[in-house]
């Protein structure tokens, strides 16, 4: 198989699933809460900061940093709930400005500390590397691939096999309803804000070892998770693979073939095409049809 | 059971419910008429702590200004200022009008959040208690709430609120926009349920399709109380009979 062929479809289908983990926590909050938690990109970058800090200033070893991380930023996201959001809950530009603010607070707080330097940066999981179509990748990224899968599987198991997720999507889809026997809204948002924290946190650890912590990246991930979730259809798993492998392969090809330069322009054009053509993405509900059938 | 006494409910500056007092005794069902606008959805909400709900919600967000007044009782306990779960948890368990079900999960699913607050252990017979009660939700278990015709929603949202082993099943309009056919079967889910020893409070703009069901019922106009009685009793009042009973 040709070079640059066989280094696309790999390595377009491993940024489809960094892009799928890296969005995999907004995709979740906003189904389940109907929150769109642009705190997203800040959490993202907190976790990795954070994590750095618990091993390097309190001397945790990784493991232990990074579930402490997790924990934390997962935490951090219920209080973001109870705090910021409990009294605009419903207005959906109010929640929308103030998760903005809560990101932009975070990515500026550390640039205002001095976190800009290149000393930061988290170690691999697992090292190594293996051929795979005659592409050498690395074993970090295979791992990534593999917890991206498992954790989207895990997901679609927790909201569809346990009453904790039957419960999360109830509220998501009929708030009075599901008041009606006994789930309690205020509850439900602000697990799914924790959940939805903990997972950028999760993809945070996972992704940044594969290069230092830069402050803008806080920026980059909140329009990656946009793009993605846009692009497949906000509320809809199948549409976030979908949406995922879309830009994940669109970005690559643009690498690979237009140039490096241009690969970050396909997750912004992908947002302002899906707006302006099908602003319910590709497999977004179209409720009020929904609601007349 | 159910005792409400003097009941106000204000939207912003809009009356809903007016001096409102009715009375629902163990085991019975009682009726709640009038015509759109009248306030029985407010009243059933109000009971359920739905509408306590929502006036906490605009409060913390300064939005609509919402006044509750009067008492709700429960075995004379007062549960005017509890949560919606906590009056689950007594037993007051609400379906909502317009069908109301978890459109994109499957129909066992719903059933299945109706017992959220039930020991898990009760899961298995609750769902055949339902499916004995409505014989045709078996072959639809597996099939998306949302793709259901109104009547079958109708059947969902009942079960479901089954599910959470309601002692006082508040039914708010369940036979709106049903065919006859669909009607007649609700009314029957309705006094199988109400046989099984549950007591119902339901509304409904006219009376004629449960008046078979009913003990007892109140009439409402403008959020306040216009007559009650016995079936009997509100069919010999003629300007009722031709409003509410469509006689």
């Amino acid at each position: 198989m040709g070079g640059l062929l066989a280094s696309t479809l790999v390595y377009g289908l491993v940024n489809s699933v960094v892009l799928l983990l890296t969005s995999l926590g907004f995709s979740l909050t906003f189904g389940l809460s109907g929150v769109a938690n642009f705190a997203h990109g800040g959490l993202y970058l907190l976790s990795g900061f954070l994590c750095w800090l618990l091993m390097h200033r309190v001397g945790l070893p990784f493991p232990l940093a990074a579930a402490a991380t997790v924990l934390l930023v997962g935490l951090l996201g219920a209080a973001i709930y109870r705090t910021v959001l409990m009294s605009v809950r419903g207005i959906v530009l109010s929640e929308v400005i103030s998760t903005f603010a809560v990101g932009v607070a975070i990515v500026e707080f550390f640039r205002w500390k001095g976190f800009t330097t290149y000393d930061f940066t988290l170690p691999a999981l697992v090292d190594g590397s293996v051929d795979i179509l005659g592409v050498t990748v690395d074993w970090q990224r295979l791992l990534i691939v593999a917890l991206g899968l498992a954790l989207t599987g895990l997901l679609w198991l927790f909201t569809h096999r346990t009453m904790v997720g039957l419960a999360l999507r109830g509220m998501s889809q009929d708030e009075y309803t599901a008041l009606s026997v006994g789930i309690e809204s205020d509850w439900a948002a602000t697990l799914s804000l924790g959940l939805g924290s903990a997972l950028a946190a999760v993809a945070g650890i996972a992704l940044l070892p594969l290069g230092i912590i830069s402050i803008n990246i806080g920026y980059d991930v909140l329009l990656i998770a946009l793009a993605v979730t846009v692009l497949g259809g906000l509320e809809s798993t199948t549409g976030l693979i979908l949406g995922s492998l879309i830009v994940g392969f669109a970005m690559v090809i643009t690498g690979n073939y237009v140039g490096p330069r241009w690969s970050e322009v396909v997750y912004l054009a992908a947002i302002v095409i899906v707006l302006a053509v099908k602003p319910s993405g590709l497999l977004g509900k179209s409720k009020e049809l929904e609601d007349r059938v | 059971m159910l005792e409400v006494r003097d009941l106000m409910v204000f939207y912003e500056n809009a009356l809903a419910v007016n001096d409102l007092s009715l009375e629902v005794r163990q085991g019975e069902v009682v009726g709640v008429f009038g015509s759109n606008s009248a306030g029985k959805t407010t009243l059933l909400n109000t009971v359920a702590g739905l509408t306590l709900h929502l006036q906490q919600r605009e409060r913390r967000k300064g939005g609509m200004r919402i006044t509750l007044g009067g008492a709700i009782r429960l075995d004379g306990e007062e549960i005017g200022g509890l949560s919606p779960r906590a009056r689950v948890e007594r037993g007051v368990v609400l379906c909502r009008e317009r069908h109301p079900v978890f459109r994109d999960n499957t129909v066992e699913e719903n059933l299945t959040l109706g017992a959220y607050l039930r020991p898990s252990g009760e899961l298995k017979r609750g769902l055949e208690s339902v499916y004995e009660l409505f014989p045709p939700l078996v072959a639809l278990r597996k099939r998306k709430a949302g793709m259901l015709s109104g009547g079958e929603k109708e059947m969902v949202a009942i079960g479901t609120a089954l599910m959470a082993r309601p002692r006082l099943l508040l039914m708010d309009e369940p036979l709106l926009g049903l065919s006859p056919l669909m009607q007649a079967e609700v009314v029957r889910g309705a006094r199988a349920i109400a046989r099984r020893g549950v007591t119902i409070l339901i509304s409904e703009q006219y009376a004629r399709p449960i008046l078979p069901i009913i003990d007892r019922g109140y009439v409402i106009e403008n959020g306040a109380l216009v007559v009650s009685g016995t079936g009997a009793e509100l069919l010999d009042n003629p300007e009722v009979k031709s409003a509410y009973f469509g006689v």
